[in-house]
């Protein structure tokens, strides 16, 4: 494997690592520049470059995580799209699935969120396919024609289509878009649902779709501006951009296909807490992401991050899950996950008398207080200065004040709460832990499952300040801290696999799949479609050979819900149809407690192709260098300061002892150790921590 | 957060999630279209006195209610010291707290130190238990044995497995005996979960853990439903409804001011020989509804907010039928009687101008005229408005839900002899007011094969009234619309009308009421409703 760079750009800081082939790992964590994020990232991209003398030329891939997809959806800042269905149906996206849900329910003013797409650009055309393919209404051309010039008219920047049926029998779609694009500039994005997600259910294919127009031209003009900046550079290495799943994407196909990026940065960070626990054989993990701007949380259980087809974008959550009906739906897979607004950057505020945190950012510019780049607020940073739990000399690359700090903290928090600046500053670290902490409750104990068995991985800059006192709220023993925590999720991007998955409905009861007579002609007809989406996949991934795991959605005749199970790799014949066919039923009977062999049908053909790409090598843990690192530092725990001593990260040498409380330090982030924890640094240079007495 | 805190809100978080997972497994395993693509079912967890401990969130309050009720009337004629572990009790008994025929309520007893300590409850609507018509809608049952065949609380099942016989029974009276077994099979099913994971709950909190941990969770939801209630104002309050025909619901709230309230239906026109009176535990799930529209909407739904709420409902009134009087139509007078609370509670307030109503769901049901099959779904009316919001379009008003349950056209292409050609809004059918009223539906459903028609709405020949000024919202309706496109009115409670193939259903619902003076409208408001095709003219009506 030769030389990968990966970035992950957060709504603070962006981060970027380098690998060679010789494992080691090098960091930069620069200030995101929000109103043109390449600059940031191109800065890192130098500084790393610099400091391992790498040839840009000799880079041979760029992987990146970016949550532009999610942003551009959440804050509704995509370009404008018109949307067109067929006849009868233009309310569709208006009239929705909207569920009420919990407190909804009791709400005589409740307001429906606003359509994804105003009615007014919403149109319908004449035209109509059955069920079963067949077509029963020609497209009316004239009327077509009609419709693309009054979205002409509006001016928009892409166009979705989405017309009933169209997952069996796409061929009004592609003559709408052709005559769409007709009407419209060159480059016009004209999307259609059934080359975005052919699978039965109207809305969440027309959600999908029209998502995918929303952001489209965004992440393209983001792409392509990133990519001409690094070859100006120098670095002509391929863009992989992470998707939801957790694998990555060639750049074309990240802005054909944006919805899949929508999880693309917290994805990461799963991805990297589980395969940073799988090394250590921890199989049950909660990663706890905390940046700048937002924290996450994910749940690895077995070794494996949960995986949802039924994400909801915006969506209000309940016991852990985005209800159907309360957001947009994307019915593309995505890594299981809560967010929380809140990170180092959030800015404390006290309204009418009470202390407030976020879910307001400072940012990176102007940024916490203490960096001194003109913010004068008080953030999660400034109060850890303040608490003594960061190293004032070096963070990120500078030096932090802790003057600044005490000022912002004393002007906005200490003095309209008559409270002293460091009990304000505790209080702010204090909130900040409790609002990390319903972020892990979303995905533990909503769920009803009891996090006191798990253990945390802290990725993230300012993860690590706060993990251990966050585990101790939920009685969670155990804290990993793996090597170059602080930019974690970019880690994690070193690891992923290019891999894209593709779907379409394929209704056929197993009994004419399986049957002697008469079943050549159905499972040709599957095998067709298999080869269909595998060939789609390959040609996505731009590769002529990879990893191909094809799998069947089956059910009973009649139920509308499916179970998603493997098939063996092979031809498909009755046997392998009917092998799955048992494995169904073995499931339903372990889900259900119902032992049923009633007719079942396919219902779904996927798809997922997988080209290893990703690092294998073992990142290398940096030797224990310079000087011993350690000194000593006041710091506040329980009520009082207390001279603590602290370590640099980087003299940690494997089989090293801590006992809390300490602090260690390293460049972009800060562990603290409180009292009652202690623990090792391992031989890859992580650093596990244990409570001595779980609660 | 305490360690006991944490053990407490892990408790009461995994309570809710075993009665959601039971839902989950009822509407994943369950064959009634109603139910696969409506996500129609509930499920609940209860205790051996019948309280309310959790349900799942899918579940709309007046099934949840339907659990709560019919849980006495199994323990009276099944004592706890007969049940066994593995029995399975089933009934729909609109007396004994089930709503009607259609609407199995299934229960497990879990033991626990060896006594039936718990029940977990599931309900959905089946999709054929013989009556009048198929699918249960029949609108001219004139007693409960035209709705259908009815079922005290027996044993369906036993550790043993189901009780063939009875599932034999059951079999020979439904038109669709196959998806009937199957969704019976889901209910149970649904049922054993939430038991399973009620005794893995024991077992890890220990029986007293969990005794002592749901009592505390009770106690606090009854405190905070207090709290909401005590800032109610103080007095009797009264308000009405009238349905379609004329009968009138009245109510009278008593606000005692420290936490408690009255809710007394004295006045309600007597019951009538036709499915619109509601059972008992339907007008109560009303009731409750209505009145946590008052207070914190954060609280859990568990008995701490039925406890402070007392519900009178006279016996032979329209809110509370009696043999052999039928209640399976119940959803039009549990709306009015809604909205007759909403009425009482909204004029207490000072300024308080009133509510103005809302379309409700209108049901119907086509069936194979030749073949068996059976489509039964509903639509959902706008909301009425609200002082400074205008009304939500087609919405699960009055029963929390929202348009999640109505199916989309495609899955019912598939499976279907039929043909969804149209589900739009209907412009112009908001209620005109300062703040309009949310808009109706049409949805026209073709026929591909001959069929018949039932049709169950309210609100449609007295469309919902505005408040403070406002108009009310355009009546819907249902039709049949010939082939050659002529349309023609069904009966808002029609009963097994003939469609012809070719032929095609129209459901129109009814628009919601609009809020003060159409004058006062902001003129932003209206460019916006004429642009999107809300409204087609500028001049309110």
């Amino acid at each position: 494997m030769g030389i990968t760079l990966a970035s992950d750009v957060g709504g603070t800081f962006t981060d970027v690592v380098l690998t060679g082939a010789d494992g080691r790992v090098q960091v930069a964590k620069t200030l995101t520049t929000p109103d043109d994020p390449t600059i940031g990232l191109l800065r890192g991209v130098e500084q790393v470059l610099a400091a391992t003398g790498v040839e840009p030329g000799h880079v041979d891939r760029f992987v990146h995580a970016t949550t532009l997809a999610t942003n551009v959806i959440l804050e509704r800042t995509g370009v404008p799209v018109a949307f067109v269905t067929t006849a009868g149906f233009r309310s569709m996206l208006a009239l929705g699935r909207q569920a009420r849900v919990e407190e909804e329910r009791y709400d005589l003013a409740y307001e429906r969120p606003e359509p994804p797409v105003p009615l007014s650009h919403t149109f319908a055309v004449p035209e109509r396919i059955a069920a079963n393919g067949e077509v029963l209404v020609p497209l009316e051309e004239e009327a077509a024609a009609l419709v693309a010039d009054e979205i002409a008219a509006l001016g928009v920047a892409a166009v979705a289509i989405c017309l009933l049926h169209s997952y069996v029998n796409p061929v009004h779609e592609q003559r709408l878009a052709d005559i769409v694009r007709n009407a419209l500039p060159d480059g016009t994005p004209v999307v259609t649902s059934s080359s975005v997600w052919p699978e039965m259910g109207e809305y969440e294919r027309a959600t999908t779709t029209l998502m995918s127009a929303y952001v489209g031209p965004v992440m393209a003009s983001y792409l392509e501006r990133l990519s001409a900046r690094l070859r100006d550079l120098g670095v002509t290495a391929p863009v992989h951009v992470m998707e939801s799943a957790g694998g990555v994407l060639p750049t074309a196909l990240a802005a054909s296909r944006a919805v899949y990026t929508i999880e693309s940065g917290p994805a990461a960070g799963v991805i990297a807490a589980a395969r940073e626990g799988a090394r250590r054989g921890l199989a049950d993990l909660i990663s706890f992401d905390m940046g700048g701007t937002t924290a996450k949380a994910g749940l690895v259980r077995g070794g494996r991050p949960g995986v949802t087809h039924e994400f909801q974008v915006g969506g209000k959550g309940s016991f852990g899950g985005r209800r159907p009906g309360t957001g947009v739906p994307i019915k593309v897979p995505a890594i299981d996950l809560a967010e929380v607004g809140s990170g180092g950057g959030s800015i404390a505020w006290v309204e009418s008398g009470t202390l407030r945190v976020g879910p307001r950012s400072a940012g990176a510019d102007p940024g916490p207080a203490c960096y001194g780049r003109g913010g004068g607020l008080p953030t999660v940073t400034d109060a850890d200065l303040v608490l003594g739990y960061l190293d004032p000399d070096g963070f990120g690359g500078f030096t932090l004040s802790a003057e600044r700090a005490r000022a912002a903290i004393a002007e906005h928090l200490a003095r309209p709460l008559d409270v002293g600046v460091v009990e304000a500053a505790a209080a702010v670290h204090d909130i900040a832990n409790a609002q990390m902490g319903a972020a892990v409750h979303v995905v533990t104990v909503r769920r009803g499952i009891d996090p006191r068995g798990f253990t945390l991985v802290a990725l993230g800059g300012a993860a690590p300040t706060h993990a251990a006192r966050l585990a101790e709220r939920f009685g969670i023993a155990r804290v990993l801290v793996p090597p170059q925590a602080g930019v974690g999720s970019a880690v994690g991007l070193l690891y992923a696999d290019l891999a894209i998955e593709r779907a379409r409905t394929f209704l056929a009861p197993v009994a004419g799949l399986v049957s002697c007579s008469g079943s050549r002609d159905a499972l040709g007809g599957l095998a067709r479609v298999f080869d269909d989406l595998e060939r789609a996949a390959l040609a996505d991934l731009a590769v002529a050979e990879a990893v191909c795991v094809r799998s069947v959605g089956i059910r009973f005749i009649g139920q509308a819900h499916a179970f998603t199970v493997e098939l063996p790799s092979g031809p498909i014949t009755p046997e392998t149809v009917q092998r799955a066919a048992e494995e169904f039923y073995k499931r339903y009977q372990e889900s259900y407690g119902i032992e049923l062999r009633d007719p079942a049908e396919l219902t779904t053909a996927r798809v997922r192709v997988v080209l290893p790409s990703g690092s294998r090598e073992r990142l290398a843990a940096a030797p224990p260098g310079g000087a011993d690192g350690t000194g000593s530092r006041r710091v506040w725990l329980d009520g009082a300061f207390q001279d603590v001593p602290t370590r640099e990260r980087a003299a940690c040498a494997p089989g090293d002892e801590l006992t809390g409380p300490c602090v260690v330090t390293e460049p972009q982030c800060s562990l603290l150790v409180p009292p009652g924890w202690h623990g090792a640094v391992d031989d890859h240079g992580a650093l596990l921590i244990h409570h001595e007495e779980p609660s | 957060m305490s360690g006991d805190e944490l053990t407490a809100e892990i408790l009461r978080n995994a309570l809710c999630v075993a009665a959601e997972e039971a839902g989950i497994v009822v509407v994943r395993s369950a064959y009634s279209t109603f139910i696969v693509e409506g996500a129609d079912a509930a499920a609940a967890i209860l205790d051996a006195q019948g309280r309310l401990i959790a349900h799942s969130l899918s579940t709309a309050l007046i099934q949840c209610a339907s659990l709560r009720g019919a849980l006495p009337y199994v323990l009276k004629s099944h004592p706890p010291d007969t049940m066994e572990p593995g029995d399975v009790f089933v009934l729909n008994d609109v007396y004994q707290g089930g709503i009607h025929a259609n609407d199995l309520l299934v229960f497990k007893p879990v033991f626990i130190e060896g006594v039936p300590a718990y029940f977990t409850g599931t309900l959905i609507h089946v999709a054929d238990l013989s009556g009048l018509s198929a699918g249960g809608m029949a609108s001219d049952a004139t007693d409960v044995f035209l709705e259908g065949l009815q079922l005290p609380p027996v044993r369906i099942a036993t550790a043993r497995g189901l009780v063939d016989d009875m599932v034999r029974v059951l079999a020979a009276n439904s038109r669709t005996p196959g998806k009937l077994v199957g969704d019976l099979r889901a209910l149970i099913a649904g049922a054993n979960v939430a038991a399973r994971r009620l005794e893995e709950i024991a077992e890890a909190h220990t029986p007293e853990g969990l005794a002592r941990g749901i009592a505390g969770y009770l106690a606090h939801t009854e405190r905070r439903m207090r709290i909401g209630l005590a800032g109610l104002p103080q007095g009797t309050h009264r308000g009405g409804y009238r349905l379609d025909d004329g009968h009138t619901i009245r109510v009278a709230v008593g606000v005692d001011g420290c936490g408690g309230i009255v809710v007394d239906f004295a006045g309600t026109d007597e019951q009538v020989p036709l499915p619109i009176n509601s059972g008992f535990s339907q007008t109560h799930g009303g009731v409750l509804y209505a009145v946590r529209c008052f207070v914190d909407p954060a609280l859990p739904m568990n008995e701490g907010c039925f406890a402070p709420v007392e519900v009178r409902m006279p016996a032979g009134t329209l809110v509370h039928c009696t043999p052999p009087f039928p209640g399976g139509g119940r959803f039009g007078t549990v709306a009015a009687a809604e909205e007759a609370v909403f009425a009482a509670l909204t004029t207490a307030f000072p300024g308080g101008g009133g509510v103005a109503a809302s379309g409700i769901l209108q049901a119907f049901s086509i069936s194979g005229a030749r073949r068996p099959w059976l489509h039964m779904s509903f639509d959902l009316g706008g909301m009425g408005a609200r002082d400074g919001h205008d009304g939500p379009d087609a919405t699960g008003a009055l029963f929390g839900g929202g348009r999640n349950i109505v199916p989309q056209a495609e899955p019912i292409e598939a499976r279907l002899p039929v043909r969804v050609e149209e589900v739009s809004l209907i412009p112009d059918s908001g209620g005109a007011g300062r703040h309009r009223g949310g808009l109706g539906t049409r949805t026209v459903i073709r026929m591909l094969d001959g069929a018949r028609v039932d049709t169950r709405g309210d609100r449609l020949l007295r469309p919902p009234p505005g408040a403070a000024g406002g108009g009310p919202g355009r009546a819907g309706g249902y039709y049949r619309e010939r082939a050659d496109g002529t349309r023609e009115p069904l009966g808002t409670k029609a009963t097994r009308q003939p469609l012809d193939e070719g032929e095609a259903l129209v459901v129109e619902t009814s628009g919601g009421g609009g809020y003060g003076d159409p004058a006062e409208r902001d003129p932003d408001a209206v460019r916006r409703d004429l642009a999107d095709g809300r409204v087609t003219r500028e001049d309110p009506r």
